[in-house]
């Protein structure tokens, strides 16, 4: 829980940083990321995902990473 | 369904629940998935009008809804451990905490609609506002099941007879409600923040 | 226990799919007539076509039928699971009966805008218009459908169950994926216009392959039901 809040936390320190500095490319990227990250511990801890068995584990973290880019490259296409 | 509810070889893996309903997750997060690249790709053909727009939504509900449903998901966690380890008080507490988050974010979803909608923006009103509602209303449908589900597994943990043949209901039935999160945690960051 | 009947009422599925699938491409249907269409443009695609179209579309609607035959099987299975007190059988064979008059009235609608090529423009697109968000937008009948088979295969307490649980997780899923339909009414173009993403190719995907994952699951059942109780022959 705590490591989902400083999740949060990153982010509102990211955007806040960054922000600023109206290199707002950098800080969403930042934050698809950092989203990721935080959906990646609501599975593996929220719905005990670290202790399944491995193909449903790894399923869900290929997912993630697939996702985090497949974004990340949807959204580069309009900067 | 046999002695694995009693989990005290942390290094056996364990499925949470039955397999069926992680197809179903599986297939809600595939769709999902297919909506937020749509999201983002009609995004970037008109990044200036959702840049815009997003100036419009209320960031301070949109965060208070992160923080209630990342709330409610770790609750239900706890409950679920309560229920395996023989601590159905904690259960039957946690769950009741974690359906009040989760009405807790339907109100403030009221809030943040009534809002938009007495401002004159509304679901045909430009594109980026058509996946404001549609994103966020397909969310909050699940948001409703989801607390359903939450009921049952707490009427479940009332019941005095309960045993750790209702493990496997509970573990199923708790799975959906991080689902609910994830999504949020996904749709917040591209509704409310991306740039 | 009648196997023969109902094989017989199962594979209706494949005729629904086959007949239905094959109006649809006859029709010139995948995809859509887009609903941003003028009234001249959608009048000309009639006007040009409209030999194929009004094959395909008595084609759309001959194969509506077999939705409650088929509906009928899989009633008689989920009556096993429930016994004599069978709510989501009834509710489920309602609901499919309903579907069957989906698929029929979008085919009038279609034929009405076929009928007679040389109307206004705007009739004709009007009651394309009506064939179109008949077919798409009433998702409600459907989805009881799903739902009802959905929850019913998951009560499933006996030893053997009817249907694999997975069915039943599979139907509550297909049940979701329909609900965006209702969204066509405020979009001509985009994801949730009748000819989009989620409105069209998502729902005509998922229901398609419904059937005939479930008339494999179905013929499974109706098979285990045969080997149990071979007493009474077909």
């Amino acid at each position: 829980m705590g490591r989902l809040d400083s999740g949060d936390g990153i982010v509102v320190a990211v955007w806040t940083w960054i922000g600023f500095r109206e290199k707002f490319h950098y800080a969403t990227a930042a934050i698809l990321i950092i989203t990721f990250v935080k959906i990646r511990f609501v599975f593996l801890d929220f719905m005990e995902l670290r202790t399944a068995p491995w193909p449903l584990r790894m399923a869900f973290e290929v997912w993630a990473i697939a996702a985090c880019v497949t974004l990340l490259g949807l959204y580069s296409l309009g900067v | 369904m046999s002695s694995t509810y009693e989990v005290t070889d942390s290094a056996k893996p364990h499925l949470p629940g039955e397999s069926g309903v992680w197809m179903f997750i599986i297939g809600d997060v595939l769709i999902f998935s297919l909506l937020f690249s749509v999201f983002v790709y009609d995004r970037s053909q008109e990044v200036a009008l959702f840049i815009e727009q997003q100036q419009l939504l209320n960031q301070t509900f949109g965060l208070v809804n992160t923080l209630l449903l990342l709330t409610s998901s770790w609750l239900v966690a706890l409950a679920v451990h309560g229920a395996r380890t023989g601590h159905l008080s904690q259960a039957r507490g946690c769950f009741v905490l974690a359906i009040l988050g989760g009405i807790g974010f339907v109100v403030i979803k009221y809030f943040e609609w009534s809002e938009k909608l007495t401002a004159d923006l509304t679901i045909e009103t430009n594109n980026f506002f058509m996946y404001y509602y549609l994103m966020t209303g397909i969310h909050l449908m699940h948001m409703f099941i989801g607390i359903g589900v939450l009921v049952f597994l707490w009427q479940c943990v009332r019941d005095a007879e309960f045993n750790t043949q209702g493990m496997g209901v509970l573990e199923s039935g708790a799975c959906f409600w991080p689902l609910v999160d994830i999504v949020w945690i996904a749709l917040f960051a591209l509704l409310y923040l991306m740039r | 226990m009648n196997i023969r009947n109902q094989l017989i009422c199962a594979w209706s599925a494949v005729g629904f799919a086959s007949i239905c699938l094959a109006g649809f491409l006859f029709a010139n249907f995948i995809p859509p007539i887009s609903p941003n269409l003028s009234a001249e443009e959608v009048a000309a695609i009639y006007s040009e076509n409209v030999l194929s179209m009004r094959f395909g579309i008595l084609l759309i609607m001959s194969s509506a039928g077999f939705i409650c035959s088929f509906a009928a099987a899989l009633a008689v299975q989920m009556k096993r699971i429930e016994g004599d007190l069978a709510p989501f059988t009834y509710a489920q064979l309602g609901a499919g009966c309903i579907s069957t008059l989906v698929f029929v009235f979008a085919g009038v609608f279609w034929t009405g805008a076929a009928f007679r090529p040389d109307h206004d423009p705007e009739l004709t697109r009007m009651l394309n218009d009506l064939g179109w968000i008949t077919l798409l937008m009433t998702f409600a009948p459907f989805i009881i459908q799903n739902i009802a088979l959905g929850l019913c295969i998951l009560s499933d307490k006996q030893a053997n169950p009817v249907f694999a649980r997975w069915v039943g997780y599979y139907n509550l899923w297909v049940a979701v994926l329909f609900v965006p339909g209702g969204l066509l009414t405020f979009f001509k173009t985009g994801p949730f216009a009748w000819d989009g993403l989620f409105v069209w190719w998502v729902p005509f995907a998922v229901f398609f392959t419904w059937y005939l994952v479930m008339f494999y699951i179905l013929l499974g059942a109706i098979k285990r039901q045969a080997q149990s109780e071979p007493t009474v022959a077909a």
